[in-house]
């Protein structure tokens, strides 16, 4: 499973990568988001750690959605989605691999919205860079273990696109505040240790989802059109 | 007659209220081509996505012989990459089989299906004769034992027809099972063993190719 997953998050990330498709509207959208939020304050006023750390992470909401539609519309041009299916890997192996290629794009994206919201949002980093990158990737993948589940639904028919945001925004909620949270605890400079039942969310979300996906996905993700 | 790859026993699917198919009791066996017809809206896609298991039936038992990853689908979809090189789409299929990468493998298959000069160009700027020549290198790479086409020679010239039926029948010669839905019959009559036809729901007729009367379906619309 995890060699087929591997192949298919490379092929993802070769084509998304390649034409900078799925990327440019994502990190375009979020670049927007952070600049409307930036116009609420006064000229040189500094936005709190914890405003800022919410929009970072609305940007990254809505960048998932957007991700994770391109990642399953890649397998709907031409029917590849049946090729998948009929190949001898399981179907989970789909959900990992847009699971990991949608953490990469992910990430990449946020590495253009973590300066933006610094920026435009007035902040100082006062905490450990490094720390700030665990915390987004630990927090990046629940956001895409429930996004590549729920990726699953929105395939098939146009108008089921809307289904993604639709489910996915409310299961959200849990990883997004934790992961503002713990941003925020970053930026201000203050141990993680004071904000460990957040880190506990993250955790506890990661894998609620991960072993939810590795049971329904192959329910969700079917020849049906 | 061999072990049959796959049976259907009693099978219905409908969709909501809206009945596809009723009953179908049928057997694919290897080094056969069974060609499948009937008019639109008869079930022939539904079928074969029955036999695939990529619908699961509303009635009845789908039974298979076949391991995961046995049966090859060809259709009016290609099932390729457009963004892709023909040689990475290929070398894709190889990872998600299991099977090493092989570039002489690959190679070669492009070679059998007359795209050697293009491994390198991107299929989203092939014609819809060389992208089905790439779906069938794609078939060709994984070595199906059950080979579903549900009319894969929509849209292709008719040379390109011609060498699609060639390249049907030697797949069955090599021992493989495959179900071909066609509009074509007269055409495609020539290169099957048997034929199934549907009308109604259910199974008209299921017997030798060389028995079945094409001309008397064509004031039907069949063919």
């Amino acid at each position: 499973m995890l060699k087929a997953a591997l192949a298919i998050a490379r092929k993802d990330l070769s084509l998304a990568l390649s034409g900078a498709q799925g990327l440019v509207q994502t990190v375009l959208l979020g670049l927007l988001l952070i600049f409307i939020m930036s116009l609420s304050r006064e000229p040189g006023e500094l936005s709190p750690p914890l405003a800022a750390a919410a929009v970072f992470w609305l940007a990254t909401a809505f960048g998932q959605v957007l991700v994770f539609n391109f990642l399953y519309g890649l397998e709907e041009a031409e029917g590849a989605r049946l090729g998948l299916l009929l190949s001898p890997a399981p179907a989970q192996a789909v959900w990992l691999g847009k699971a990991l290629s949608g953490w990469v794009l992910l990430f990449c994206c946020q590495m253009v919205f973590a300066p933006a919201a610094v920026a435009f949002l007035g902040q100082t980093v006062a905490g450990s860079p490094l720390t700030g990158l665990a915390v987004v990737a630990a927090v990046d993948w629940g956001l895409c273990a429930l996004g590549s589940l729920l990726g699953a639904l929105s395939v098939g028919k146009s108008s089921r696109e809307s289904l993604l945001t639709v489910i996915l925004f409310p299961l959200l909620v849990p990883a997004l505040l934790a992961g503002i949270r713990l941003l925020e605890t970053v930026i201000s400079g203050r141990g993680l240790e004071a904000v460990g039942a957040w880190t506990g969310t993250v955790v506890a979300f990661d894998a609620v989802f991960t072993a939810a996906a590795l049971v329904l996905f192959p329910f969700l993700y079917t020849g049906e059109e | 007659m061999a072990q049959a790859l796959v049976r259907l026993r009693r099978v219905s699917r409908f969709y909501g209220e809206r009945a596809v198919l009723k009953n179908i009791d049928l057997e694919l066996a290897p080094a056969q081509v069974t060609l499948v017809v009937g008019p639109n809206g008869a079930g022939k896609s539904t079928l074969l996505r029955l036999v695939a298991g990529l619908l699961p039936p509303s009635e009845g038992e789908v039974e298979t012989e076949l391991p995961p990853g046995g049966i090859g689908y060809l259709g009016h979809k290609t099932l390729i990459y457009p963004k892709l090189t023909a040689r990475a789409n290929l070398a894709f299929w190889q990872s998600m089989f299991g099977q090493p990468r092989d570039d002489a493998a690959v190679t070669a298959v492009l070679s059998r299906v007359g795209l050697a000069g293009f491994a390198d160009e991107e299929a989203g700027v092939f014609s819809r004769g060389m992208s089905q020549r790439l779906s069938l290198a794609r078939v060709f790479l994984t070595a199906p034992r059950l080979l579903l086409l549900d009319e894969p020679a929509s849209g292709l010239d008719p040379a390109s027809a011609v060498w699609l039926r060639r390249e049907i029948r030697a797949v069955a010669d090599a021992g493989a099972s495959v179900a071909w839905v066609s509009h074509n019959i007269a055409a495609d009559l020539a290169a099957c063993d048997r034929v199934v036809r549907l009308d109604g729901h259910r199974v008209a007729y299921d017997g030798p190719a060389a028995g079945f009367d094409a001309a008397a379906l064509a004031g039907e619309g069949v063919c």
